[in-house]
């Protein structure tokens, strides 16, 4: 639970208050609506100032985190990819490849020479958006990922607006409902089934959904990535797990928020419920919500590779499978490296947006 | 779970009793039943099944390929003539054991790196942790299908593959959980005492931590399954003709549109093993918290015995005519741990347009409850019995909308701790002008001028800049100014301030105090409620005083009449109390001795008599009645021992 911050810088700076006050009131003494003259104005803009500090501090704070990240990504990659037992380029094309494509293969990969070395050119060639070629087709891996992964960012960003405007309201109401263990029967029917379905696998609500809507009413097509019917499967069989599990958060959540005492506060002023719940609770709530929006992400992203599967859709998810099945690392690799730092660059966002939601956590340590 | 400094008993072991308790809760719930009774359906048909359905399971009979559903095939068959549901019963061993390999592996690595990461110090502690805060952004089915690749592809490679992508958070549990004991004495003693890491981390550490652990390893042998399947479903893990449920519901997958049956089976298993995998973690995490066991059941038992009737004496007529606020009668009964207890039992008393009336009385005195209830907001699922008038309109006689209306309009209430009755996610101006402009649908511009304006009231400077700041940008005493503020934005005929300074500096406190009476005798002359613990306090600042004990009003009485002739033994003992100003340093604290009793189950008699210094024998058997006083007609008082007021 956010608690509000009690830190010094704060309750120092509320004292100065206290003082600027006492000029500011001799200075612009009169109506409401002359308030905003003068020194006023002036001290409005200190104030902006003081949050800016505040804001590149964090600001620094966030991108030093996504940098340390985003280079443990790329060691753990390296580090696992030369794990590998045997010749790379053997591996992929077979031991019946000719001696003289096996060694251009080495050479150009730099397969032949020193670990460090490797790892610098690695890292100097990601720089410059080389990711290396399928050992294969010779096609870039950069060229293959971007063809791939507007389908598969596509599924992933629409699943999750949707578990967000689905699981809010739904927590939410559960909550109200449920609020001071009144109607203890629509909480237990609230919990068996959101952990039920919450249970269920997405490669499996994918299967049904595909059994049920494609062959049987034959409303939504089963594969493909033309317009935007053929996402309607896809995104519900990747979001319905989240949207479940993110509901029964929410309800928590909305539990412990109004046990709060501003929304007694908003209760003694007789705010109507809609009210009270729209404005006093939501903003709270919502801040529980997007702190594990990131991780949320993550597994949509995972869920949208399997689920492309299912419905055949031209995405970063099929590419990985095939280039599995054939060995053909370098492609991993850069499939796994490029869905890795999208979800790590998400989950920073999601700390920039909280910090725009809810503003303590700027001063929050981290 | 107590904490013993012991260092030569470590692992703390718990009592038969408490283990068997844990057991019995986890029986006994309904998932606890289902989920003992579905794992041993799964484990039950992974031995038995591959005995007697093998043939039938794997025997190719072209002839009769693609069967339908019928007697002799429940499932049908499959391309090459195979039973589907023979080969979707057979799958479950090597489905299951799949699982409990990659699960296998998952717990090793992430108990290792979880403790490795809790023991060591340092930067070394400061790295390791953010390595797995990292580790945990990456999409786990990712990781196991990079990993599984790696590590050679197939059933291998995609064990191994999901065991590490699982470690992750058993690394994250085991490492919260061991650093929360880390702390713990026998922890730091065996440290002191020069206890090796390794030795500190399996004999100390691990034992201490293993049931919490024991639901994490449940949950992630089933995840192993369910990931096992996932990669068998997308042609990366168990290869024809060995197979899998994944592998099986693939192939049904590929021929739904000739056999949708072939693909039902195995969903149908998957199914039964994800939610076996909810219901025993559900039935676990219930076992392991001791809170859940009991608390359900307490709450019925015999009903409460009724509160004994006791004639209480209307309020004396205020002075100045009609009063503004009249409560009779006011009873509020809340559920309790043994049944309903009645936390305020019958109080009646008026508030004379521009009074201060002061409530004191200790903790437990039942005053703020009773405030709450004349605000309306005594908790939902208590109930509130009696008569509330305000400004000539009985409570009980009006709508909803029409009660909602009366009370926005007519009395406002200020908090005790203004920290925590400000939004913290909302600004100044937002809450303050919230209820004027929905419930007065004054407009925005209008709403705001009006906060600045009562800003300016509660001497708060440059009002238009701290109608923009959060809660937390400003100080305590700030706060509740526009607590204060807040409240006076409907110009209300009541204020209730309950412990209005008790949260804030002394200083403060003098400030607040002069604030509510300059709105006190200000134009509108509001009547304020002060609820407060502190005689000192209300002696100081208000006209009228009802000194509450026990959820009774045991004396009611004018200012001049406390500060010279108080009546009731529990009122003097609270006078007592009340440090003077110039008295003698020296000389010890007054207090009150005993303690306040517990409301839902009060003495007898008088509730003061066990502390009261003058109690005579019918104090301990018949409750005094609140009754005025003979000689004395603007006091009430409710005590055998006072004369005039016995019965």
């Amino acid at each position: 639970m956010p608690r509000p911050c009690r830190c010094p810088a704060w309750a120092s700076r509320g004292l100065e208050d206290g003082h600027e006050m006492s000029t500011a009131l001799e200075a612009s003494p009169g109506t409401p609506a002359d308030g905003v003259a003068g020194p006023t104005r002036r001290l409005v803009r200190e104030g902006r100032e003081g949050r800016a500090g505040s804001w590149t501090r964090f600001v620094l704070r966030r991108v030093v985190g996504l940098v340390t990240a985003l280079l443990a990504l790329l060691v753990a990659v390296f580090v696992m990819v030369r794990l590998i037992p045997g010749d790379p380029v053997i591996n992929a094309l077979g031991t019946d490849a000719t001696p003289e494509t096996i060694a251009r293969l080495n050479a150009e990969n730099g397969f032949d020479k020193p670990l460090y070395e490797q790892f610098l050119s690695y890292v100097s060639n990601l720089f410059q958006g080389d990711l290396g070629r399928s050992f294969i087709t010779n096609e870039p891996v950069t060229q293959i990922i971007g063809q791939r992964i507007g389908p598969s960012l596509q599924l992933a960003i629409v699943a999750l607006a949707l578990v967000f405007l689905v699981s809010i309201p739904l927590g939410m109401v559960a909550g109200g409902v449920t609020q001071g263990g009144r109607h203890r029967r629509i909480e237990v029917a609230f919990t068996s089934v959101t952990g039920m379905f919450a249970a269920i696998p997405d490669y499996l609500t994918a299967t049904i959904l595909a059994f049920l809507f494609a062959v049987q009413i034959q409303l939504f097509p089963v594969a493909g990535a033309d317009g935007p019917q053929s996402l309607v499967l896809p995104v519900l069989a990747v979001s319905a797990g989240p949207i479940m599990t993110l509901a029964r958060l929410v309800r928590l959540e909305t539990l412990n928020v109004l046990s709060n005492d501003y929304i007694r506060t908003a209760r003694s002023q007789r705010l109507p419920r809609r009210t009270i719940y729209g404005r006093h609770a939501l903003p709270n709530v919502l801040t529980a919500a997007l702190t594990i929006g990131g991780l949320l992400f993550a597994n949509l992203i995972g869920g949208a590779v399997i689920v492309e599967n299912v419905f055949a859709r031209p995405g970063l998810g099929s590419t990985l499978v095939q280039a599995v099945v054939a060995k053909e690392y370098v492609v991993v690799q850069g499939v796994t490296i490029v869905l890795g730092a999208i979800v790590i660059g998400v989950i920073m966002l999601v700390d920039v947006a909280l910090a725009l939601v809810d503003p303590r956590s700027l001063t929050r340590s981290t | 779970m107590t904490i013993t400094a012991s260092v030569d008993k470590p692992a703390q072991p718990k009592s038969w009793l408490r283990r068997h308790v844990a057991v019995r809760a986890f029986l006994t719930a309904p998932s606890g039943v289902a989920s003992v009774v579905a794992l041993a359906v799964l484990v039950g048909v992974a031995v038995v099944a591959p005995l007697y359905l093998d043939a039938r399971a794997t025997e190719t009979d072209i002839a009769g390929s693609w069967a339908g559903v019928g007697a002799d095939h429940w499932l049908g068959t499959d391309a090459l003539g195979r039973d589907t549901f023979a080969r979707v019963m057979v799958a479950t061993r090597l489905t299951l054991l799949l699982g409990l390999a990659a699960g296998a592996i998952s717990i090793g690595l992430g108990v290792a790196f979880g403790l490795l990461a809790a023991v060591s110090r340092g930067r070394w502690r400061t790295a390791l942790l953010r390595g797995l805060d990292a580790a945990l952004c990456i999409p786990a089915i990712l990781m196991a299908i990079f990993a599984g690749a790696i590590f050679g592809g197939g059933v291998n490679g995609a064990v191994v593959g999901v065991g590490l992508a699982l470690c992750f958070p058993i690394a994250r549990i085991t490492s919260t959980l061991a650093l929360s004991i880390g702390g713990r004495e026998y922890i730091s003693a065996a440290r002191v005492l020069g206890v090796r890491p390794l030795r500190l981390m399996f004999r100390y550490t691990l034992p201490n931590i293993s049931e919490s652990l024991v639901v994490a390893f449940t949950l992630s042998i089933v995840s192993g399954v369910l990931f096992i399947s996932a990669l068998s479903f997308l042609g990366l893990g168990t290869q024809a003709p060995e197979f899998d449920w994944g592998g099986l519901l693939s192939e049904g997958v590929a021929n739904i549109a000739i056999a949708p049956a072939g693909a039902l089976g195995p969903a149908i298993a998957i199914a039964f093993t994800a939610l076996t995998l909810s219901l025993t973690g559900e039935a676990l995490a219930r076992a392991c918290n001791p809170v859940l066991w009991t608390s359900s059941r307490k709450q019925r038992r015999a009903a409460p015995p009724e509160p004994t009737a006791v004639p209480v004496a209307a309020p004396a007529e205020t002075e100045g005519g009609e009063p503004v606020l009249r409560v009779d009668d006011l009873v509020v009964t809340v559920p309790g741990a043994v049944g309903p207890v009645d936390i305020v039992k019958g109080v009646s008393f008026a508030v004379a347009p521009g009074q201060v009336l002061g409530i004191v009385g200790e903790s437990g005195s039942g005053k703020t409850m009773t405030a709450l209830a004349v605000a309306g907001l005594a908790p939902p699922s208590g109930t509130v019995g009696g008569t509330i008038t305000l400004t000539g309109r009985r409570l009980a006689d009006l709508s909803k909308a029409e009660l909602d209306a009366l009370l926005a309009r007519e009395l406002s209430v200020v908090f005790q701790d203004p920290s925590s009755a400000l939004n913290p996610a909302l600004r100044v101006g937002v809450q303050m002008t919230l209820s004027a402009r929905i419930i007065r649908k004054l407009r925005r511009s209008a709403a705001y001028q009006l906060a600045a304006a009562k800003l300016r009231d509660v001497h708060i400077g440059a009002p238009d800049r701290q109608l923009k700041a959060y809660p937390h940008q400003l100080s305590g005493g700030m706060r509740q100014r526009v607590m204060i503020g807040t409240g006076l934005m409907a110009e209300p005929s009541v204020l209730i301030a309950d412990e209005p300074t008790t949260a804030l500096d002394v200083t403060v406190q003098a400030q607040i105090m002069d604030l509510l009476e300059e709105i006190n005798t200000g134009d509108r002359s509001t009547s304020i409620i002060l609820i407060s613990h502190n005689l000192a306090l209300v002696s100081q600042n208000c006209d009228r005083v009802l000194v509450m004990y026990c959820g009774r009003i045991v004396e009611d009485l004018d200012l001049d009449q406390l500060l010279t002739d108080p009546k009731h033994p529990y009122t003097r003992a609270l006078l007592a109390a009340m440090p003077k100003p110039g008295g003698p340093r020296e000389a010890p604290m007054a207090t009150i001795g005993g303690e306040v009793p517990d409301i839902a189950a009060p003495p007898a008699g008088c509730p003061f008599h066990p502390r009261c210094a003058v109690a005579v024998d019918r104090c301990r058997t018949d409750l005094p009645p609140l009754v005025i006083h003979p000689e004395d007609r603007a006091r009430r008082v409710a005590c055998h021992v006072v004369e005039g007021a016995g019965v």
